[in-house]
């Protein structure tokens, strides 16, 4: 078997789709293999099939035409991608990988669609209305503990009951009123479907801490979902018009930052250039909105934090995917549990691999979500930390889920909640000395 | 030579695997086959027949037999970070070790660790440093690359210019062989008499059999580290410190050498390490080992240096900015996909006092071929790598950057070096074997390999040319019907 | 098929240089000697090849004679030389450049490096250094049908092809006459120091273990060993440092926190190599580094009731025992067979000398695995490369 030359295949065989428009990006990959060990589905699955390289090759395959677009092993593996970006992080070459898994899912959803269950999910959360009535009826479930008796089903019914009541506040709430003298600039919150429905606590919070850390808060009336869910899952349609709503909606703001205190919907919105990039006056106007955009961590680690009461308890951290790996920020969270007195950081094994949630990858691959998630809540345990932190509603209900499934007592919070904990501590503290 | 399994093996092969593996481990389906193609060298694809992937050592066990039982050839896989294409399966069965990657034992008192083939290389060492110790041998792949392809291929490394490669830290093997059975190679205590088949068989690259388990010497974090990052404005420069500190008897833990291209492309990738980007070369030079003298030698180092003609060289000592050095180092081969879609590799040695020389004559080949060199290498030891971005769909560039490689490898071979230092010979550098040894030489490897896989179906067609074989076993039959 | 993007179509040229005439009289020798089964006994320059090892041979193949250095180049620490070269020749050449082997195994100095390779044979240095296998780059030799294979190479680093290098180094010859060897060097270090200190096995090797000192050698020598030397008069660790004036000197204080040390001259080493009669037995029992201390607690007393010595290289787990054989007959060699009989069973043991009449029943074959015999029958079919040497059959 003597090795023979042989012609790289140039031609590109679906031409047009935004698989072959990203193809560059899959130039770059060299097959160094460095992302292999990054890949929570590689090491779950041991194949490389489920792994960021497995995936280019096929994605070079489907290029190249030497396989079909509606090959079933094909859709298998990159339906089976969370969407992590851990690989982005590891891979030297720069490989754009999220942006090659978009295309590639836009592309193969042209052939055959998404299940029903995600397209029913995408379609409510492109719809005001029905979000608002879904969350709403999740609220209800929550408030009348009905999710707490569901949880206990089996399978994933259950499971989703068991996120829905993990989202009920892990922190007691004591009223205070922030004071500072907004000298940082003006920032606007992206409220975020699932925060405002149901994490709208978390939502004060971050307009508290900002307050608090000399920013003043505007509110940005027409936005909507960021659209992250409807790129993740091929729909990109959606998302562009998404997007396009939002950027008009935060050019009228005029906020200095667009605050987001949600890992996933940051990372959408600081590429929304990219994602209406087929449009130069929407790109530009795209660019200019997605430079404001900041993580909530980031705007309070610019301000210190300022340090507030102390809260005696003990922590570990566990990273968003998408703010470490998407967003490349891994201290600014970590400097605000430091501006608590009194809390214990522990640091938490394995913190940079992903929980499985992945937007609505729980719902649509829940067997490998759960496997993933097996041992994230093995080494939260091993912390023995009474509380985990996490900055992106999907993580704080996924691995809170999890906890609960396993009647773990540690539960998951949001690391903006324990700030604004600890600066109600100290208000508290002035008042009764 | 079975070179297709199919044609050989039971048309039910898949299924009686599946029994013993299960289902989702066994790869049939070209699709699913696709991403087992290539190893860490891009540009070559083999399809393999059927992978499979075994859980335990049981498994393998009884994969490998039944392989034997059906006469079915197989080829080894780790991670598949291999450079020379040595995992490459066409037609045979892939055997995926990936899956076996249990540290079975440290024991932090002896300094030894006993891993099975999966263990990638960087996991070791972590697991390692909860006892102070660590895995020397440090390929620049090892957050990916598994100890079993370490001993396949005697993986070095910067480090190895101090600690020395593979062969140096591995005390003993279970080896299955091609045949089913079960051996060990060295002796985890003590010596035994007799021949150092656990020498012949690292290095091997999969020809020899499956290293079930591997029982390795860890090594002692040093108390004192310093890195050195040197700045020059000609590669000769930087090459004339390599000899002059090489001669002065300090032996660097480390000495690694990045020209400007390379320095550039590392410097645009995420692992950025504020290297000059204006440098025509960087040495990067690490001192360790006890904290008393150190900073002597450093002097020393820093001095050879800038008698050489260095810019400036900055002493690193905190842990956080050394690591930030290295981490570009590391990662300087992965960031060279930013420059040209194809890639080639090579890893030839030459004696040290012909670096000045060397480098100077790759510069005139890439010259006269119109290729862009991009040099990152373990300068210490005289191990270069030579890198040429390209883009394979132009024929013509092709065709030049084949030349350019040929002549390059040539060079090295007359001036008194090898083909390769690490990487092995696997696929690719198989057309320069006949280059560097005597066709007898040739045969005594192939008589070797016979030993320890005499129906050549552990990596078939790998390492020595099939020819030399033939010669080697000259029955004149073989001879008459040899055509390959 | 394979495709590949980029191919080696054009062949490069094989560089060899030629193979020497002396090389060539010698595999036209052994050709001979296989045509012919005339088993040949290899010898170098004689000093300890008669260690009692069984050899049955019809004819011995000299390669005192094959001696010199065929290339050194200074700057690169890498010498090639003929195998008959004597080691005490090679250490000369290679101290002119402030360079050396380091390499020092027991016996006579005039031992030749091709002996030294085909035996694998190590000293004291060894601890900071390896043995033989860590500084062999590569080698030409004989294989038992007269063909001439050239393996490994000159330069410090090589993976090209199966290992043939490690495979004749330690196989007694009988894999392949060696006729060239090329080696890597060290240079000299700057200070050279060596310390003697009145310790137990026990606490040295604490001490080697948690030191961050890595001494050039680190070898426990027994009491009567000791006075022998004019070292000591009870069990001495000798420590020899090297490296540059800070390192040595910071060594030299941290080592002598375990006991008083002295100063004793390097050629102490050069002592310790020679000491032992030739027609001494000499046992090497090794254990895993952590058990050393042990092991040297219970073999140390044995040896020296018996009148013998022993010394031990601590970081490799290696206790060395040394026993003098009174006289040819009978009743000294059943009273060696005891004390020697009790000693290999205390750890992993290589019978380095014994007398021959003693070897057959005392020491197990050592190459009778289906691979070596394997190995041998491919390198060496007609058996005539020292044979038995290796206690092997037939
Ligand atoms: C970016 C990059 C940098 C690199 N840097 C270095 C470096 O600095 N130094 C260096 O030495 N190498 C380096 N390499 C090469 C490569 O990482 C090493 O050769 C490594 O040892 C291969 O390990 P693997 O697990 O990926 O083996 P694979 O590529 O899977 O296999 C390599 C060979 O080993 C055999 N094999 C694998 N496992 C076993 C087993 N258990 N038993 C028997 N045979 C087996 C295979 O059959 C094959 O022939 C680099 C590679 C890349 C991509
Ligand atoms: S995005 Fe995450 S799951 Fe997908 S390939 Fe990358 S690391 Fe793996
Ligand atoms: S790390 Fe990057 S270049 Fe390497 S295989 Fe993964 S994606 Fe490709």
């Amino acid at each position: 078997m003597k090795p023979s030359p042989s012609a790289i295949p140039a031609a590109c065989a679906i031409p047009g789709t935004p698989l072959s428009n990203a193809s560059a990006g899959i130039d770059a990959c060299v097959h160094c293999g460095f992302c292999l060990q990054a890949c929570p589905t590689y090491i779950t699955l041991e194949d490389e099939n489920d792994s960021p390289r497995g995936r280019i090759v096929l994605m070079r395959a489907l290029v190249d035409g030497s396989l079909p677009l509606d090959d079933a092993d094909v859709r298998t593996h990159i339906d089976r991608c969370l969407g992590c970006r851990a690989c982005e992080t590891a891979c030297p070459s720069g490989v754009p990988y999220g942006q090659l898994l978009e295309a590639t899912r836009a592309t193969l959803t042209r052939m055959t669609p998404n299940p029903f269950l995600a397209r029913l999910v995408l379609f409510v959360f492109a719809r005001q209305v029905l979000l608002r009535l879904a969350m709403l009826g999740g609220r209800i479930t929550r408030a009348t503990r009905l999710s707490w008796l569901l949880s206990r089903l089996p399978g994933r019914a259950g499971f989703a009951m068991a996120m829905l009541e993990s989202t009920r506040s892990a922190m007691r709430r004591r009223h205070y009123t922030p004071t500072g003298d907004g000298a940082r600039g003006s920032a606007t919150l992206l409220t975020g479907c699932v925060m405002e429905g149901l994490f709208a606590n978390t939502n004060r919070a971050t307009e508290r801490t900002l307050v608090a850390n000399g920013y003043s808060v505007v509110e940005t009336p027409q936005q909507r979902c960021c659209g992250a869910l409807h790129a993740h899952a091929g729909d990109d349609d959606t998302a562009r018009m998404l997007g396009r709503a939002n950027v008009a909606a935060f050019e009228q703001s005029g906020a200095d930052f667009i605050a987001v205190n949600a890992a996933g919907c940051g990372a959408m919105m600081k590429e929304y250039a990219h994602l209406l990039s087929d449009d130069p006056t929407w790109r530009a106007r795209a660019a200019a909105v997605a430079s404001r955009v900041r993580d909530v961590s980031e705007l309070l680690a610019e301000a210190g934090p300022r340090s507030g009461g102390a809260l005696d308890t003990t922590v570990t951290y566990d990273a968003p995917c998408h703010l470490l790996h998407a967003q490349r920020i891994a201290s600014p969270p970590l400097r605000m549990l430091g501006a608590i007195p009194g809390l214990t950081v522990i640091p938490l094994d394995g913190s940079e691999h992903c929980c499985g949630s992945a937007g609505i990858y729980n719902l649509i691959e829940p067997d490998v979500s759960d496997r993933v998630l097996a041992p994230k809540l093995a080494n939260i345990a091993a912390t023995r930390a009474s509380l985990v932190a996490t900055g992106n509603p999907g993580c704080l209900m996924q691995i809170g889920a999890g906890l609960h499934q396993t009647g773990a007592r540690c539960r998951a919070v949001h690391p903006v909640d324990l700030l604004d904990a600890s600066y109600a501590a100290q208000a508290h503290a002035h008042r009764t000395p | 030579m079975p070179t297709d399994v199919a044609q050989h093996a039971a048309p039910d092969l898949a299924s009686r695997l599946a029994a013993l593996v299960g289902e989702r481990r066994v790869l049939a389906r070209p699709s699913e086959l696709r991403s087992y193609e290539s190893d860490g060298l891009p540009g070559y694809h083999a399809r393999p027949a059927l992978a499979v992937f075994p859980g335990t050592r049981d498994e393998t066990i009884a994969v490998v037999r039944l392989l034997a039982e059906l006469d079915a050839p197989f080829v080894a896989r780790g991670a598949g970070t291999g450079l020379s294409g040595g995992a490459l399966a066409e037609g045979s069965v892939l055997l995926g070790l990936h899956r076996l990657t249990r540290i079975l034992s440290i024991d932090a008192d002896d300094a030894r660790a006993v891993v099975e083939p999966g263990v990638v290389n960087a996991t070791l060492s972590r697991a390692a440093a909860a006892f102070g110790l660590h895995y020397a041998p440090d390929p620049s792949s090892q957050t990916a690359c598994t100890i079993g392809g370490n001993v396949a291929e005697n993986a070095g490394g910067p480090h190895c210019l101090k600690y020395g490669v593979t062969l140096n830290h591995v005390l003993a093997i279970t080896v299955l062989l091609p045949s089913g059975e079960v051996v060990t190679l060295g002796s985890a205590d003590g010596e035994r008499d007799g021949y150092d088949l656990l020498g012949a068989f690292i290095g091997s690259e999969g020809c020899f059999g499956v290293a079930l388990d591997v029982t390795v010497r860890l090594a002692r974090a040093p108390q004192a580290v310093r890195t050195l990052l040197a700045d020059f404005s000609s590669v000769n420069s930087a090459a004339h410190a390599v000899s002059s500190i090489i001669a002065s008897g300090i032996i660097p833990a480390a000495m690694e050498m990045m020209d400007g291209p390379t320095i550039q492309a590392v410097e645009a990738s995420i692992y950025a390490a504020g290297y000059p980007v204006d440098a025509a070369a960087i040495l990067l030079i690490e001192l360790d080992g006890a904290a008393a003298g150190i900073d002597d030698d450093a002097a020393r180092v820093d001095a050879f240096c800038r008698d050489a003609g260095a810019r400036g060289v900055r002493i690193a000592a905190a842990p956080a900015e050394r690591a930030r050095l290295w981490q570009g180092r590391k990662k300087a081969f992965g960031a060279m996909g930013r420059i040209a879609p194809n890639l080639v590799v090579q890893d030839a040695v030459v004696p040290r006092t012909k670096l000045p020389a060397i480098l100077a004559e790759i510069q005139r080949i890439a010259e006269l071929h119109r290729v862009l060199v991009c040099n990152v290498f373990h300068a210490g030891d005289g191990n270069l790598h030579p890198n040429i971005g390209y883009d394979a769909t132009s024929a013509d560039e092709t065709e030049r950057v084949h030349r350019a490689m040929a002549a390059i490898m040539q060079a090295c071979i007359d001036a008194g070096g090898t083909i390769t230092g690490e990487h092995g010979i696997g696929l690719d550098k198989l057309p320069y074997m006949d280059a560097l040894f005597t066709p007898a030489t040739l045969g005594a490897m192939c008589a070797l390999r016979e030993v320890f896989d005499p129906g050549r179906r552990s990596n078939p067609g790998k390492v020595v040319p099939v020819h030399s074989c033939r010669e080697w076993f000259a029955a004149p039959s073989a001879r008459a019907g040899g055509a390959s | 098929m394979v495709r590949r993007a980029i191919g080696t179509r054009r062949r490069c040229q094989l560089n060899a240089p030629p193979v020497s005439d002396v090389t060539a009289a010698l595999a036209e020798r052994v050709r001979h000697a296989h045509v012919t089964g005339t088993a040949l006994r290899i010898t170098g320059a004689g000093h300890w090849l008669d260690a009692g090892r069984p050899c049955r041979a019809d004819a011995s193949l000299p390669l005192a004679e094959h001696t010199g250095i065929v290339e050194y180049e200074p700057g690169d620490l890498t010498m090639t030389v003929r195998a008959g070269t004597p080691l005490d020749a090679l250490r000369a050449v290679a101290r002119g450049e402030g360079q050396w082997l380091p390499l020092d195994p027991f016996g006579h100095l005039g031992g030749t490096i091709g002996a030294t390779i085909a035996t694998a044979s190590s000293g004291p240095l060894s601890a900071a250094f390896g043995t033989p296998r860590d500084h062999v780059l590569g080698c030409e030799f004989i294989t038992g049908t007269g063909n001439v294979v050239r393996a490994g190479g000159r330069v410090v680093k090589n993976v090209a092809g199966f290992d043939l290098v490690r495979l004749v180094t330690g196989a007694w010859g009988t894999l392949g006459v060696l006729t060239e060897v090329s080696i890597r060097l060290r240079a000299l270090p700057e200070i050279d120091r060596t310390l003697a200190l009145e310790t137990t096995a026990g606490e040295a090797r604490r001490w080697l273990r948690a030191s961050a000192y890595t001494p050039l050698a680190a070898e426990m020598i027994s009491a009567r060993l000791a006075t022998d030397m004019g070292i000591g008069s009870r069990d001495t660790l000798l420590l020899r440092l090297g490296g540059n004036r800070a390192l040595v000197h910071a060594a030299a204080e941290s080592a002598s926190a375990l006991a008083g040390s002295r100063d004793v001259d390097t050629t102490v080493w050069d002592t310790l190599r020679t000491r032992e009669p030739a027609d001494a037995a000499v046992v090497r029992l090794s254990t895993s580094s952590s058990q050393v201390a042990a092991l040297w607690d219970r073999v140390a007393s044995i040896v020296e009731r018996a009148g013998g010595h022993a010394h031990a290289t601590l970081q490799r787990g290696i206790v060395r025992c040394m026993l003098p054989v009174q006289s040819d007959d009978a009743e000294e060699h059943a009273r060696l067979r005891g004390i020697v009989g009790a000693l290999l069973t205390l750890g992993s043991s290589v019978v380095e000398r014994l007398p021959s009449s003693l070897w057959a029943k005392m020491v197990p074959p050592a190459a009778s695995d289906a691979l070596s015999i394997g190995v041998r029958r491919a390198f060496d079919p007609g058996h005539v490369l020292n044979p038995g040497i290796l206690g092997e059959l037939a």
